[in-house]
């Protein structure tokens, strides 16, 4: 078919199918590329000429509808599933009866474990580069409520919830039953994520997962999942796998746990040890408070000592003073006098002054500066 | 008058009679009150223990 112009005066008028024609001829001459998606609503009859497929973009959902010729279909041997990742060689083709347009492809490889991984972790250093993982948050001591987002099958399921009420009986706890592989895994956790953590007085939230192959624990590594666990409105303990996995929502969350059951260690004390410790403390209390009185007790017995004490002292420093006074007092004595040759006369009526106190005969005691002695008055 | 100001009061009057400047009269005088504000301190601690001694032994009929 000619892509002809009809004229309508100087105007140019292309036909429907024309149209659809020459854009078909543009688009045939884009080269061929690969494209990455996730394989959804796979389509093969084997009646059919093509086996149809859409090709979905992980991370936004944006769509392209993908055919490729069964026998070539066939001869990849893929055994291709819903929701698988893979790689589609091909270029994109317009399907001129209803002017939409596909991908026709001519390859296919599935998304191997090396993609996964590599794809992994140019993830990981991106979120990391964007500061995703650095939000680290404390863990309430004592939540009001635990919300919790596990498979519904799950022994992990069943790990937490016995774990938590043998630690803690009286806690209560949230349940979001959701998807934990599969395709719609991730979305279905990111909406059963903010279901709970938006319930009310749920104060921290456990994303729990038993341990499961590579792929299967995939969904908790999806860039969606991932942001929301970092951007939770309450801290996120992680416990997906096993020791050796770790899944990048292990590393957005605030913590990680190693399997459910030490997660659920992680979000309640132990009740016993709790009350425990409380009562050590009611017991270091009530020492405290004898101890504040004791010390001041030991205070005022020791000023009551020195003040015991201090009026003898006081007394005994005055008794010194007035000693001392007394020394000088008799150190003060007319000694001085005798020294220059003068003499104390004494009689048995004291001291001597007049000629007429002493008589003939009378023994009298004479007083110098070097000592006494005795004389006889002529 | 709280215990810390008896306290206080005590531990100056002591002081004042170990410097040995008050005259005999006011240091006897001193002594005297020394003697009241030791007994006002230690009826004030006898009470404090008193108390602490009832709330422990409420805390331990009171346990689980």
């Amino acid at each position: 078919m000619k892509v002809e112009a009809l004229q309508y005066g100087d105007r140019k008028v292309y036909t429907v199918a024309s149209f659809n024609r020459g854009v078909a001829d543009w688009l045939s001459r884009l080269p061929t590329i690969w494209v990455e998606g996730e394989v959804t609503e796979l389509r093969r009859n084997a009646r059919w000429q093509s086996v149809f497929f859409t090709l979905k973009d992980p991370t936004d959902g944006a769509c392209v509808g993908v055919t490729i010729a069964r026998s070539r279909f066939d001869a990849l041997r893929l055994d291709l599933a819903d929701g698988e990742r893979a790689h589609v060689f091909g270029r994109p083709e317009l399907f001129e009866a209803k002017g939409d347009y596909r991908m026709r492809a001519l390859s296919i490889e599935r998304f191997g474990l090396g993609d996964h991984l590599a794809a992994l972790e140019r993830l990981k250093k991106k979120l990391a580069a964007e500061g995703v993982f650095e939000r680290k948050r404390p863990l309430p001591l004592l939540p009001r409520r635990i919300g919790l987002v596990t498979g519904n099958d799950a022994a992990a399921k069943r790990d937490v919830l016995t774990t938590i009420t043998a630690r803690f009986p009286a806690a209560r706890i949230v349940v979001a039953e959701t998807y934990v592989q599969g395709p719609f895994a991730a979305t279905a956790m990111i909406e059963a994520l903010r279901e709970v953590s938006a319930a009310a007085d749920v104060d921290v939230v456990v994303l729990a997962r038993g341990g499961g192959s590579f792929e299967d624990l995939l969904p908790f590594s999806d860039e969606r999942l991932v942001r929301a666990v970092a951007a939770c409105p309450v801290p996120v303990v992680s416990a997906v796998g096993h020791e050796q996995d770790t899944p990048l929502c292990d590393l957005a969350a605030d913590a990680r746990a190693s399997t459910p059951t030490a997660a659920a260690r992680l979000v309640v004390p132990d009740a016993v040890e709790l009350l425990q410790r409380l009562d050590r403390a009611r017991g270091a209390l009530s020492r405290g408070a004898r101890g504040v009185v004791e010390r001041r007790r030991q205070r005022v017995e020791q000023t009551h000592e020195r003040l015991r004490r201090a009026p003898a002292l006081a007394v005994e420093r005055k008794r010194a003073r007035l000693e001392h006074s007394a020394g000088r007092l008799r150190a003060l004595s007319p000694r001085a006098t005798l020294q220059r040759g003068y003499a104390i006369v004494r009689s048995g009526d004291g001291i001597v002054r007049s000629a007429d106190a002493v008589a003939a005969g009378e023994t009298i005691d004479v007083e110098v500066a070097e000592g006494r002695f005795g004389a006889r008055v002529e | 008058m709280t215990f810390e100001e008896a306290q206080r009061e005590l531990e100056q009057i002591v002081e004042r009679l170990e410097r040995g400047d008050a005259g005999l009269d006011e240091a006897i005088k001193l002594w005297e009150r020394g003697e009241e504000l030791y007994k006002q301190c230690v009826g004030q601690l006898d009470a404090a223990q008193g108390r602490i001694e009832e709330l422990a032994r409420r805390a331990e009929s009171a346990k689980p």
